[in-house]
């Protein structure tokens, strides 16, 4: 297994790009392309990584780029592998598709591409929203966020759904394999794609990243908000390899969401209520996903520990 | 939000305004231009502006790249957001110029590095085209309708601020700022379907990998100083940062920043653990 | 070798005898049989290519664009609300230069539905950068595949290419078609050789993001595309007239046109049925002649303005209508034919697949004939439909 150390110096995509500071997409893509290396061919469906990773006549990626529209990863990505298999070419194949070119516009096409198992690797960047266009709501968006098509308002707060389970889904599909990953658990995050790199067939990568204007929160805390995702609940990491389900990644004792909700300007609104609410769906993946077969219930909550003021800078560029 | 705030206070003088970005294709932190028109009677015109009568500069290190007064009027006026006196200023013709050092009053006032509500007090000030009261109740109203009365409150009070401060005077005409190159094709040089191989023009890369070209160096606020001694080289730095600015020298032995590309996000100084970089300004 | 065939069939044919690379593939009627028939092609191996059963049309036009852009040679096929489907992608392959061939079997589109014949479904997809033949018999549908593939690769032109055929009345229509040998169709179509695609040894960033310094030269090279697909149309008919001794005239036929009085302007298989109703009208001493519009895009504007320079009266048929009054066809052609004053109507028939009659046809002469005379007309009819009288 590769360690931080053995990762490749290559800059495969470059700096230079235009993402904001502190963004959790480039972060993740720089990171996986250093282990996918350079006999790697991408796709990236219109999102925000299509615009900072490219803008007539420059780029940032050093591998093969390719971008037609927003809902069809999927099927490009067959297209492509298909053409390569017939050419006998061996290069693996990539898609960087957003939330919402996955879960949303994008599902019906995915959903192809993995029941049909073809022979690339599918890679959602999930940064809850639609970023691109100025932060919408997607079915990644988790329950109580505000985005500006779920604005706290006097008689609604926040989104009112859950983040939909895309996980489930995809695995569904009874594909090879999926994996959840964090940026803030690299050991964990390189082996993942590395693996799915050397699998065959269909593969899926769901990535937790970070948005700095879309979460309202410091670009110095992408890594931390991950990190305390994980502790909490709200995102946990695990694999499903032919079935079989694996946790990668079992945080000590469950803490409070509150601990991340605080660092992030787009959860400041929640009532009390809805934070419990909150807190429930998150007790209920957590028993899910860690409890012991016989174990009773887990819901014990440890106090939330630090409050993260949202910093004046990010309340007047985006409001409350 | 100050071309739109600025709109605003001109048409509540019984004016007619108009304001638009141009809209770019960089993210948060990235040079941004944006227009605004003011008239006594209707504006038809839907077209940028090329030839202002007022360049306003929010970031005096743009200076150094880009001829900020080139399609100026020759009897307009340049209000540039710096901590030098006009006369120290070197725009390449000698013109009308303000200063204000709108970094620190925003900085001092709203505890963040935002000066679009400062600016506007010190274009109040240097060419009276709007009253400063009437820039108080669009700020007030505008940031206050979003953000609360406060927020309102303390930009209002930034804006008055700069407007006290501003400091009017000449320019200086030295340099000879050549207008940054840009690669522009013909239909008949364009490669066709717009398909970029790697390449190289007059204007520099174009291609895969040719944002390396980019330097975004200018969106950075703060910028990390690591402590050599304390580093224990654990790379935790050199894998998050987003930019590829942290690179690995002297056969993988030491690290290196390289500022051109550090947007200060300051992920790395946070992660860090053993607390080996800290976050200075990167310009007053 | 002949065959009775389906047009379907034929086109199927014609996709393997150019040895397409990777077929993405949807059902739609009236298309169905070409995948299906390509489907068994792959299955008994007589075809080496990768056929993809994707989940809609989006996604078949999307996987065309993919395997197109990584050098494959790519085919499909679809119809009506399949095109519509993929509307979004027709846009992303044309203007990426991606020769893709699709064949489309005509049928109406939209809602009430309906399977039969109607222009309505491509003539939406006029303006989305793909050239557009429309075939009048099975074997012109099998003959211009692979003219198609020869245009779309062609460095002149580079780009995708849509030959429709009417639905049902050829799409499943038996005719004795001729089918080439697979050497004679390797010795006229080379195997693809694009010179930009995604590969790993030599980097390319294909459908960046683009800001407006650029997209309008990226139209105008486009354009200049379209420009010089008309002299490639036409050199590869010659070409292909010569191989295999099938000559379709370019980007248009005529048909009697060297003494006619009156013409008309037909597509598809009116055309067919057209020619015996010329022949009739000859016979009673009439000078009527006929131009089969091949092309709709590249448009052949001098083409038609030659044809129509010595004759008193010309009507335009049009299968599909475009809310000016008219259909698309006679728009264009009288934008084409600007500063010539001889009356030319339009003639609007077959709408939702309803049977173009030679009756019909006599009438468009008739009424195209007393617009010559100086008689009044409308300037646009509606053939065989209740209420209307012409
Ligand atoms: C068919 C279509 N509808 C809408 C859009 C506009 N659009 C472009 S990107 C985007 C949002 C992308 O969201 P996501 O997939 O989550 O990626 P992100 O930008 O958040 O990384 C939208 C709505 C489009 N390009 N195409
Ligand atoms: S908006 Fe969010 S996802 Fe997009 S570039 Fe900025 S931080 Fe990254
Ligand atoms: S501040 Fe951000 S951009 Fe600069 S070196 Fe650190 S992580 Fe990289
Ligand atoms: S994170 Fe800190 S200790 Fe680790 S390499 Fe960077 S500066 Fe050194
Ligand atoms: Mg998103």
């Amino acid at each position: 297994m590769i360690t931080i150390k053995e990762l490749s110096d290559d800059n495969l995509f470059t700096a230079g790009h235009t993402a904001c500071p502190g963004c959790g997409v480039a972060m993740s893509i720089r990171n996986a392309i250093r282990v996918l290396g350079k006999d790697t061919v991408v796709y990236v469906p219109a999102s925000c990584a299509v615009v900072f990773g490219t803008t007539f006549p420059y780029g940032a990626w050093k591998v093969p780029f390719f971008h037609t529209a927003f809902e069809n990863t999927g099927a490009c990505l067959s297209g492509m592998q298909a053409a390569f298999e017939k050419k006998g070419k061996k290069v693996t194949v990539v898609g960087f598709a957003g939330d919402g070119g996955t879960y949303d516009i994008g599902l019906q096409s995915m959903s192809g591409a993995a029941e049909r198992n073809d022979d690339v690797l599918y890679i959602c960047l999930d940064n809850e929203a639609y970023m691109n266009t100025g932060i919408q709501r997607s079915g990644g968006t988790p329950f109580g966020a505000w985005t500006t098509t779920t604005p706290v308002g006097n008689v609604v707060q926040g989104n009112r759904r859950f983040k939909k389970n895309l996980g489930d889904i995809v695995a569904a599909h009874e594909i090879p394999y999926y994996a959840t990953l964090s940026i803030g658990q690299p050991l964990d995050f390189i082996r993942k794609v590395e693996k799915a790199k050397n699998m065959r067939g269909f593969r899926f990568l769901h990535m937790f990243t970070p948005c700095i204007p879309g979460w309202k929160m410091d670009p110095a805390k992408t890594v931390e908000v991950t990190k305390r995702a994980v502790q909490s609940g709200m995102w946990t990491l695990y694999e499903i390899e032919n079935g079989d389900k694996r946790i990668t990644y079992k945080p000590g004792k469950m803490k409070s969401v509150k601990d991340y909700l605080m660092m992030q300007g787009r959860f400041r609104h929640m009532s009390e209520e809805d934070i419990k609410k909150l807190q429930m769906w998150v007790c209920k993946k957590w028993n899910l996903h860690y409890k012991e077969k016989g174990a009773p219930d887990v819901c014990e909550i440890l106090p939330p520990v630090e409050h993260h003021a949202v910093t004046e800078e990010h309340r007047e560029m985006h409001g409350p | 939000m100050a071309a739109q705030t600025l709109a605003e206070a001109a048409v509540s003088e019984g004016n007619y305004a108009v304001a638009f970005p141009y809209f770019g294709a960089e993210r948060r932190g990235a040079p941004v231009l944006a227009f605004t028109r003011i008239d006594s009677k209707k504006i038809f015109s839907k077209t940028q502006v090329y030839a202002p009568d007022c360049v306003v500069v929010l970031d005096d290190s743009l200076l150094d790249t880009i001829d900020v007064v080139a399609g100026l009027k020759p009897k307009g006026m340049a209000i540039i957001n710096s901590r030098e006196k006009p006369e120290d200023i070197d725009l390449g013709k000698i013109i009308d110029t303000a200063t204000v050092n709108a970094t620190s009053i925003a900085l001092e006032i709203l505890k963040a590095p935002i000066t679009n509500t400062a600016i506007l007090g010190a274009f109040a000030k240097a060419t009276g085209i709007i009253k400063i009261e009437s820039l108080e109740e669009s700020i007030k109203r505008k940031f206050g309708e979003k953000l609360g009365a406060k927020v309102g409150e303390r930009n209002a009070l930034a804006a008055w601020t700069a407007y006290e401060r501003t400091i009017t005077g000449k320019s200086r005409g030295v340099k000879k700022l050549e207008a940054r190159k840009q690669w522009l094709p013909t239909h008949q040089e364009i490669p066709v379907g717009g398909c970029l191989i790697e390449g190289k023009t007059d204007a520099g890369l174009i291609g895969p990998g040719s944002f390396i070209e980019n330097k975004v160096s200018g969106w950075a606020t703060y910028r990390p100083l690591r402590d050599k001694a304390k580093c224990t080289m654990c790379l935790l730095c050199w894998f998050y940062c987003p930019e590829g600015t942290i690179v690995r020298i002297s056969d993988r032995g030491d690290l290196m920043t390289n500022y051109d590309y550090c947007k200060g996000c300051g992920v790395c100084a946070n992660e860090c653990p053993v607390d080996a970089i800290k976050m200075v300004r990167a310009r007053i | 070798m002949k065959k009775v065939i389906t047009g379907d069939h034929a086109v199927a044919i014609g996709a393997k005898l150019c040895r397409v690379e990777v077929v993405p593939a949807f059902p739609i009627t009236p298309q169905t049989l070409i995948i299906e028939h390509i489907a068994d092609f792959v299955s008994d191996g007589d075809l080496d290519a990768k056929f993809l059963t994707m989940e809609s049309e989006h996604s078949v036009m999307s996987a065309a664009a993919g395997a197109s852009a990584a050098g494959a040679r790519v085919f499909t096929a679809t119809s009506s609300q399949g095109l519509a489907f993929m509307h979004e992608m027709l846009y992303a392959t044309a203007p990426l230069r991606l020769p893709v061939v699709m064949a489309n079997a005509s049928r109406t589109l939209g809602g009430p539905p309906g399977i039969w014949c109607e222009y309505n479904d491509s003539m939406g997809a006029r303006d989305s950068g793909w050239l557009q033949l429309y075939v009048e018999d099975n074997q012109e549908a099998l003959d211009m595949v692979i003219q198609s593939f020869r245009i779309a690769e062609d460095k002149r032109v580079l780009l995708p290419v849509m030959p429709c055929l009417d639905g049902f009345v050829l799409t499943h229509t038996v005719e004795p078609v001729d089918i080439p040998e697979q050497e004679e169709v390797d010795s006229f179509l080379l195997p693809y050789e694009p010179d930009i695609i995604l590969d790993p040894k030599r980097p390319a960033m294909i459908g960046t993001f683009m800001p407006s310094e650029y997209i309008m030269e990226l139209r105008r090279q486009t354009a200049g595309a379209f420009e010089s697909a008309k002299e490639v149309i036409r050199q590869i008919n010659s070409e292909f007239a010569q191989k295999f001794g099938r000559d379709y005239g370019g980007l248009i036929d005529t048909y009697m046109m060297e003494d006619a009085h009156t013409a008309l302007i037909t597509m598809g298989t009116v055309t067919s049925t057209s020619r015996e109703v010329v022949d009739e009208l000859r016979r009673k001493g009439e000078k009527v002649g006929l131009i089969k519009l091949r092309f709709f895009r590249p448009f052949p504007s001098n083409e038609l303005k030659k044809a129509v320079s010595h004759i008193s009266a010309l009507g335009v048929f049009d299968r599909s209508i475009s809310y000016h009054g008219g259909g698309p066809v006679y728009n264009e052609v009288r934008s084409a034919l600007y500063g010539m004053t001889m009356p030319v109507i339009n003639h609007l028939a077959g709408i939702g697949g309803r049977d173009v009659t030679k009756e019909q046809i006599m009438k468009m002469f008739e009424l195209t004939q007393k617009a010559g005379k100086g008689e009044k007309v409308n300037d646009i009819s509606w053939h065989n439909t209740r209420g209307e009288t012409n």
